[in-house]
This record gives structure tokens, sequence and C-alpha cells, in this order.
């Protein structure tokens, strides 16, 4: 296989590798290059999966560039492919780690929030009121459902809230 | 048939919010005793705002609520990855459910939410222009 061959080769998988979702796209791609370089694909995909595996095993470990590049001559690739792979990996890892991340368990995890307020106008207890609540509803994921979550505050009730979300953002901070 | 009267007139009171004597006095009919009339208006007088506490803190509303937790951790591993180091945080929040619905034994739920750096922001954005708002109304 060619340098040219190999490099295209690479963009097709970091592509995937970082936007694992489009597997159908990942397939079309394959098939495409095996056709344009005449090889077939059954192997071709044999050789991918291979090549896979030091991608992911080397992003769980945190692996650095010179590690991915050293993995890959020992698997046998020549210096100048492994050192291109090795290329595309510094640039790609940023993204790739940042999505193995995303991956990890969270626990109902919050994905949106709405919020309105106004004034309580009047009730069957008390004709004219006036006072202001704030309504909040929270999107949560539990397992891979969504939940709404609708809570009510009052207003001091809201500024507390406020201060106690600044200081979990100043904690959080410090400690990345 | 007293009890039923005195509940009338109170929840009379506190339903139109009268906070003048005068208007508590114009209620009862001319040939009511005077002292008792007095008596029961100062009584009254002297509850309405507790009353009128009660009342709106058992208002119908969405579900309350009524404290909040919170704690930072920080995620060192993890089956995608095997070292690293990602604060995350997560809030709990009791929530009590509509007060008018639960009588005396008010439901209290406990929910614990995560919410990663970015999520955290998000929200504080959020939060902020909501504080925005409800100044530019105040100050109307």
């Amino acid at each position: 296989v060619s340098l040219q061959q190999f490099s295209a080769l690479t963009e097709v998988l970091f592509r995937f590798l970082t936007e694992p979702k489009e597997v159908e796209r990942f397939l079309a791609q394959l098939s495409d290059f095996a056709t344009m370089n005449k090889i077939s694909l059954g192997p071709l995909k044999n050789i991918v999966k291979s090549i896979l595996l030091v991608p992911n095993g080397a992003l769980k470990r945190n692996l650095s560039s010179e590690q991915v590049k050293a993995d890959f001559i020992a698997l046998g690739l020549s210096e100048e492919k492994a050192s291109y792979f090795a290329e595309q990996w510094k640039v790609n890892s940023p993204t790739l780690t940042r999505l193995a991340v995303g991956q990890t368990l969270m626990i109902n995890q919050l994905i949106d929030m709405e919020w309105k307020f106004g004034v309580t106008a009047g009730s069957s207890e008390l004709e004219k009121v006036g006072s202001i609540f704030l309504q909040l509803k929270l999107v949560i994921k539990k397992g891979s459902q969504l939940e709404n979550v609708y809570v009510e505050l009052t207003l001091p009730q809201f500024y507390s809230f406020l201060h106690e979300m600044e200081r979990v953002k100043t904690s959080l901070e410090s400690f990345s | 048939q007293l009890v039923s009267a005195l509940h009338n007139l109170t929840r009379h009171v506190v339903y139109h919010g009268l906070t003048k004597a005068e208007d508590i006095l114009s209620l009862f009919p001319e040939s009511f005793h005077q002292n008792l009339k007095n008596l029961l208006t100062k009584i009254i007088l002297e509850n309405i705002s507790a009353w009128r506490n009660e009342a709106q803190a058992s208002q119908i509303s969405l579900p309350r609520l009524v404290d909040m937790d919170w704690r930072v951790d920080i995620k060192t591993s993890s089956d995608s990855i095997i070292r690293m180091a990602v604060p995350t945080c997560l809030l709990q929040l009791k929530i009590q459910e509509d007060a008018a619905l639960c009588g005396n034994n008010p439901v209290v739920s406990a929910l614990t939410v995560e919410l990663s750096k970015e999520t955290l922001d998000t929200m504080l954005e959020g939060l902020g222009r909501i504080r925005d708002q409800l100044s530019a109304v105040a100050n109307k």
C-alpha cells in the first residue's frame, strides 16, 4: 500500500473515530477506497479492524503520539506510515479524548433547563396576592430516558440557588 | 353555627385583605354587642398577617424546592479511559410536592442531578439572565 493510499485511508479512519455515529458513511467511504485502489473489501475490513485497535487502546491509556508510533512500528508498519499516523493522532487526540470522557457514566445528567417567572395574582383564599414566583423545568436523562422535573422557587430561594451555583463553579474551576 | 359564622367572617377578611378596623367593624350587623365587636376585631387584626401568610404558603403550586445540597467529585477513571481527572458536580434538590394535595403529610423527594462543567456554565448563564430579567422588572 503506497503512502498516498495509506494517508487517504488514515483520513477515513480518523473521520470515523471523531464521529463514531457516522457508521454508514464510514462503511461507504471504505468501499469507495477499496474500489478506487482495487483492493477487495473483505481483507480491507479486517486490516481496518486491527488498525482501529491501536487508537482505541491508546485512548484508554492516554498514550502520547510517540508511543502510538512505536506501537505501529512494532506491528510491522513502515517508519513513514507510522509517523504519519502518529501525527494525525496528535492532531485528533483532544477531540477523541473529549468523546471518551463524554461517554463516561453520568448519573441523572442534566440536559436542559427552561424557566418562566411571573406574579401570582389571586387565589381561592386571597383575592389579591402579587407575589413573584419562578418556575424551573429541568430535563434529566435517567438511564436512556428523558424526564422533566418541574420546580417552583421563591425569590429568596432563587438568589441563594444562584449563589450556591456560583460557588460550585469556583470549586470546579479550581480543579480543572 | 357560631364556629361556622366566625370561620366565614375570618375567611372574608383574609380574602379581601381588609386591614383597617373600620372595614372589619362595618361587617358586623347594627345590633351587635359593641364590646364583643371590638374584641373580635382586635383579635382578627392581630392574626390577619399570620393567616394571610399561611394561606399563601398552602396555595396550589408546582412542587416546591425546600432544600439543596451539592458536592464536587473528581472522576479519575472509567471503562473508556483508564486515567483522567475530570471534575463533576452532584446537585441534590429536595422537592416537596404540592402542599395542598398532601394535607398534613408533605411528601419530600430528593432528586440528585449530575452536571458537567459545561452544563454548569450554561446553567449559570441562564440563571444570570433570570436575575437580569428580575431586576429589570423590579426597577420598572
